[in-house]
């Protein structure tokens, strides 16, 4: 199957002409080689790669959902999220949160420490407190790398053979430019996932119910009022989908059930802080001044 | 504090500051028999016990405690004990179609495309797949981002502390990785 591959890439490095062919073999190396390392279970990313797959992954998002244009918007939820990056287990990471702009409610980690929130979630929420434990559950995601684990998952085997192939027949197809102009094999590599469905698929209950209680941690050990979270999810327990939408609540946990893993573990935390904030009235300055 | 009605209008909306304004929206039902309390505190005096599945109208928020009227009576109740149901309409639903798994990355897999009966439409799976990459936008977002003096002095602004605080030992099925 490997074998094949190389034959496939070598014969479209060939088509493409004789000119470019170092290059296209260089590119072709590169791009063989992300696709063997994500299939491998034990692999062990570097952050730099981390880094390069995530970015791959929000241009491919952003092209999808553009950012939304309010600069202060973007800044005051940049501060809250790297203020509470700032107290978990990986600090250092390049965080960057974004606010995109579609009414679609929801949050999403991407490996490296990029997150994007909707505005249709953002504007649904009634503090700051609410804003740090829906970050916090993204960055949690981060710091525990579930998005690399699942992406290496078993079930992706197939979809991960073909994605150095795929990486190399796009630049290929683009006569041998970086395809998107994101410069790495790893951004290349993440826009691929995002193309081939494997990185919208979702993840284990047990990583969203350990997400949920590290954010909690991550948002109290901020200053946060760690019942952040457990706001957020009250409103969506509420929130009524079109009736179209059933089917994620078989594949996700129903809010209801992560606020019955949250019931004992939330109070623990409460005893550990001391003058917890909600900062709903800053909250309503930087997002109601959206335009 | 558990008479709000007869504050000065000043003091009412300090108060309001302070606890938070509940979105208007919210309707729960207590999800077992529990206490309504005078104030948000386990030794506060009982209003009335409420039993399971009894409608409440949430007027406030306080961390561990919600605000609720509940039969006539006002009073405070554990946030835990309360449950909450898909009862409002939405003016996006394509968007909350995904709500299920909001938060929860990679949640819009399975919310195809959705068109909401008021024609606004969200982000689907599709969209995403199918997007070209926009490495502009991508270096736009990484120019808001903060640095850590930033970052502290937003906190300190609001008084927001640093507190150490261990990961506590499971509690449920969730920690078992």
């Amino acid at each position: 199957m490997k074998r094949a591959g190389w034959i496939l890439v070598g014969a479209l490095a060939l088509a493409a002409g004789g000119a470019r062919a170092i290059d296209f073999g260089s590119l072709i190396n590169q791009a063989i080689d992300t696709g063997k390392a994500l299939q491998e279970a034990n692999h062990e990313f570097t952050t730099d790669e981390e880094v390069a797959l995530g970015d791959g992954l929000a241009a491919g998002f952003l092209g999808a959902a553009p950012l939304r244009k309010d600069p202060e918007l973007q800044r005051y939820v940049n501060r809250v999220g790297k203020w509470l990056a700032m107290h978990s287990d990986r600090p250092d990471l390049p965080w960057t949160f974004g606010v995109v702009d579609t009414e679609t409610v929801n949050a999403f980690a991407l490996p490296g420490g990029t997150v994007l929130i909707t505005y249709g979630l953002l504007k649904r929420l009634g503090s700051e407190s609410e804003l740090a434990g829906a970050l916090a559950h993204e960055i949690a995601h981060v710091v525990k790398k579930h998005q690399l684990q699942a992406i290496q998952s078993d079930r992706n085997s197939a979809a991960l053979a073909g994605l150095g192939k795929a990486i190399a027949g796009e630049a290929i197809a683009r006569r041998g430019n970086d395809p998107v102009g994101l410069k790495t094999w790893g951004a290349n590599a993440g826009v691929e996932l995002l193309k081939n469905g494997v990185f919208l698929r979702p993840l284990d209950r047990s990583m969203e119910y350990e997400a949920d209680k590290l954010g909690v941690v991550i948002a109290a050990r901020s200053g946060y009022d760690p019942y952040g979270l457990v706001g957020v999810l009250e409103m969506l327990a509420q929130t009524k989908s079109d009736g179209s939408g059933l089917s994620v609540l078989d594949t996700h946990p129903p809010p209801a059930d992560r606020l019955a893993e949250l019931e004992g573990f939330v109070p623990l935390v409460e005893r550990e802080v001391s003058d917890p904030k909600r900062l709903q009235a800053r909250f309503r300055k930087a997002v109601g001044a959206a335009p | 504090m558990m008479a709000p009605m007869r504050l000065r209008p000043l003091a009412a909306l300090l108060l309001l500051a302070a606890l938070g304004i509940a979105r208007a929206e919210d309707q729960g039902f207590t999800n077992r028999a529990t206490e309504l309390k005078e104030k948000g505190a386990a030794d506060a005096a009982t209003v009335a016990t409420l039993p399971e599945n009894t409608p409440v109208k949430v007027l406030a928020r306080g961390g561990a405690w919600t605000q609720v009227e509940a039969g006539g009576h006002t009073g405070w109740v554990r946030v835990f004990h309360l449950r909450f149901q898909g009862a409002v309409e939405s003016s996006s639903g394509s968007g909350l179609a995904s709500l299920g798994s909001a938060l929860g990355f990679g949640s819009s897999s399975n919310s195809q495309a959705k068109l909401a009966s008021t024609g606004i439409r969200g982000l689907t799976t599709e969209d995403v797949k199918n997007a070209n990459p926009d490495p502009e936008a991508l270096a736009l977002m990484q120019s808001f981002r903060a640095d850590r003096p930033a970052a502290e002095r937003f906190a300190k602004e609001a008084k927001l502390a640093a507190a150490h605080v261990d990961v506590p030992a499971a509690t449920g099925k969730g920690d078992s990785r």
